[in-house]
């Protein structure tokens, strides 16, 4: 068996009744420890890090990055890894929104249109993951494509929405918040009742945790990976669209990087890589830690290496921690 | 028998598809099959033909190292700054060995924290970017004396000094896989982890020498492309991962581990890199190369799910089977 079979049992999968109670008690009594250890060490270190202000500000920048990593959290429970597309899709649909404000769509139908695309797309990377393909690969051919085939139909170039019916999307603020925070926590709640008090939700636990079984049970595998790269691909839509809204523009190299940090929110957060373990409210809480960690190292005044170095060894020790917690349990 | 027919007959399909790209391009443009433009096309195989040595052999042992890029930027840096005091050769030695160390390092902590080298190499992939802009200031490092660069990109027919170095590790490493004990561990621990413990081999010498091959075949790549070309950029090498794992799975590299050749990898490189070079010669843009890349890459993820080698072998198997139950049954 090798890591990258994914037609094998996923490992976790056949712990025990026991190991699960565990599982659910440890885990996020971990992720909180090591939370409020950071806030109070940002305390101690800089006061200005613990103000309401500053809390506002760090959730702001956690949240696009958030609803992408809430979203592409149903693909790794699910068994499928992580998505590498999600960065060209949220760009995919910036410039798609852009475009269809351009040509005098109503908004409406703007965000409608784009997030149908988005679905497509999601819906076609689940198909070739659901025949078999690996997901890391499918996906990293199709951010090529999509990044390949946007700069193509735009000339590589900034579309403008040359409207302002829009700008309400990106730049509002309801009860003080901006909207994209809103969507954040909207999102977050959505998906932590999705994922554990719904069937799809469980089928998707299952899944991840032992395809085998989940097939014995009478849950299709392979419509799962649909369901979940659509889900994940509209999640990253709907970043897009808010950038778009936001500046009024729509920008291929908009979203660099998003996937890995994405990523590292999921991990940080927990959930195990092979599947069949996470939670949303973790993955929320994974990208509002590294935000923090990147708003204190602003305000300390690291350089930009030292900032991405230490996200990187936050990243490695976090993930060897949970992977050292796992494999105890599994001997016990 | 049978089954080994096919899979032979999948190398001579792969080398066939390399001559139909390189006749169909010798046939549309008349500047392809020239000696400059086969220098050219070496020198860019130099180039994606380590790099996707280095993907391939941790694909081959059932692991996968995302930071080749990252890696490739920080030994990138390593030699631009060092080449001038301790000369060419030396340094180009030195910057590979420690890609050597840095990648036994991370193939021991992957082996022995038991965690999946998918999460920990993008921790790693992180946390390099960042030594990348630490260790650089944040600038693009250059060299001085642009003589060490000419020496290495001094073209002698069709080939030059980065393109001899990298043909002869595809041929160093061509026997070391296929001739010696350890190749053939690695080959033992990617098709089957457990099978190959139980049969004795220790799994963690296998493990370290494919993560220490690629460590030093992304240094390799980093060294030679960056004092090629004089200067080497903390961001640099950050689209690496495509190309090279299309270039690996065209030649063969099977994503379930145990599978792929180095032949292989040298025909999938040299079938990529004739498609670009054709390409780039009607005047695409970056981008359209992008597009092809990932369209390439689609294409041979979907033919390895369709026709296969592990599918016709399981069709083969199940043929089989039904042939000797008719066989077996008993007379009625």
């Amino acid at each position: 068996v090798t890591d990258l079979d994914l037609t094998a049992d996923a490992g976790g999968g056949a712990v025990p009744s026991a190991g699960v109670s565990v599982r659910n008690g440890l885990m996020p009594v971990v992720v909180a420890c090591a939370v409020l250890g950071f806030l109070l060490i940002g305390w101690i270190t800089t006061p200005e890090f613990v103000t309401y202000s500053n809390f506002q500000s760090i959730i702001r920048s956690a949240a696009l990055i958030g609803i992408i990593a809430e979203t592409m959290t149903f693909v790794t429970i699910a068994g499928s890894y992580v998505s590498l597309s999600v960065s060209q899709t949220a760009a995919m649909a910036a410039i798609a929104f852009a475009a269809f404000l351009s040509w005098g769509w109503p908004v409406w139908v703007s965000v409608v249109a784009v997030l149908a695309i988005a679905a497509a797309v999601g819906l076609a990377q689940g198909g070739a993951v659901a025949l078999g393909g690996n997901p890391i690969v499918v996906t990293l051919a199709a951010g090529a494509v999509l990044f390949g085939s946007g700069a193509w139909l735009t000339d590589n170039k900034t579309v403008r929405t040359g409207t302002d019916a829009a700008d309400w999307i990106g730049t509002a603020r309801p009860l003080g918040v901006t909207t994209q925070t809103w969507a954040f926590l909207i999102i977050t709640g959505i998906s932590a009742l999705v994922l554990v008090r719904t069937r799809f939700g469980r089928a998707v636990t299952l899944v991840g945790a032992n395809r085998s079984a989940a097939t014995a049970a009478g849950l299709r595998p392979g419509r799962i990976s649909l369901y979940v790269f659509a889900v994940s691909s509209l999640g990253a839509a709907l970043a897009g669209v808010f950038t778009a809204a936001q500046f009024s523009q729509g920008q291929l190299d908009q979203f660099d990087g998003a996937d890995i940090d994405a990523i590292a929110a999921i991990l940080v957060g927990g959930a195990a890589i092979q599947g069949g373990e996470g939670s949303a409210t973790r993955t929320a809480i994974g990208a509002v830690f590294i935000a923090a960690l990147q708003n204190l190292m602003v305000l300390r005044g690291f350089s930009f290496g030292v900032r991405v170095f230490l996200v990187g060894m936050a990243i490695l020790i976090s993930v060897s921690l949970f992977t050292v917690m796992r494999g105890r349990r599994r001997l016990a | 028998m049978r089954v080994l027919q096919r899979v032979e007959a999948m190398t001579w399909a792969r080398i066939a598809l390399c001559l139909i790209v390189f006749v169909f391009f010798t046939l549309r443009d008349d500047r392809f099959f020239t000696t400059n433009n086969v220098f050219t096309i070496l020198e860019g195989f130099a180039f994606l033909g380590l790099a996707a040595l280095a993907v391939g052999v941790t694909i081959i042992a059932g692991e996968f190292d995302l930071s080749v890029g990252s890696a490739a930027a920080v030994a990138g840096i390593v030699a631009v700054s060092i080449v001038e005091e301790i000369s060419l050769v030396p340094a180009v030695l030195v910057t590979t060995a420690i890609g050597a160390a840095y990648g036994a390092v991370q193939g021991y902590l992957v082996h022995r924290l038991k965690i999946q080298s998918l999460v920990f190499t993008l921790g790693t992939l992180i946390a390099l970017r960042g030594v990348a802009f630490m260790i650089s200031g944040e600038n693009t490092v250059v060299m001085s004396d642009l003589s060490i660069s000419k020496s290495v990109r001094r073209q002698l027919w069709i080939v030059s000094p980065s393109s001899l170095v990298t043909i002869a590790v595809f041929v160093a490493i061509g026997l070391l896989l296929r001739y010696t004990r350890d190749g053939r561990e690695i080959y033992g621990i990617g098709g089957g982890r457990q099978e190959a413990a139980a049969a004795g081999v220790a799994v963690v010498r296998p493990l370290v020498l494919a993560f220490a091959l690629s460590g030093s075949f992304a240094a390799l790549t980093g060294a030679l492309t960056s004092i090629k070309s004089g200067s080497a950029g903390p961001a640099a090498f950050e689209e690496l991962l495509l190309p090279a794992v299309t270039a690996a799975l065209i030649g063969g590299v099977s994503l379930f581990g145990g599978k792929g050749s180095v032949v292989g990898i040298a025909i999938g490189a040299l079938t990529l890199r004739f498609l670009i070079s054709g390409l780039s010669l009607e005047g695409a843009p970056f981008y359209v190369l992008t597009l092809a890349t990932g369209a390439v890459l689609i294409v041979v993820v979907v033919l390895e799910l369709v026709i296969g080698p592990h599918v016709l072998r399981a069709r083969w198997q199940g043929w089989r089977n039904r042939r000797r139950w008719v066989a077996e049954a008993p007379p009625l």
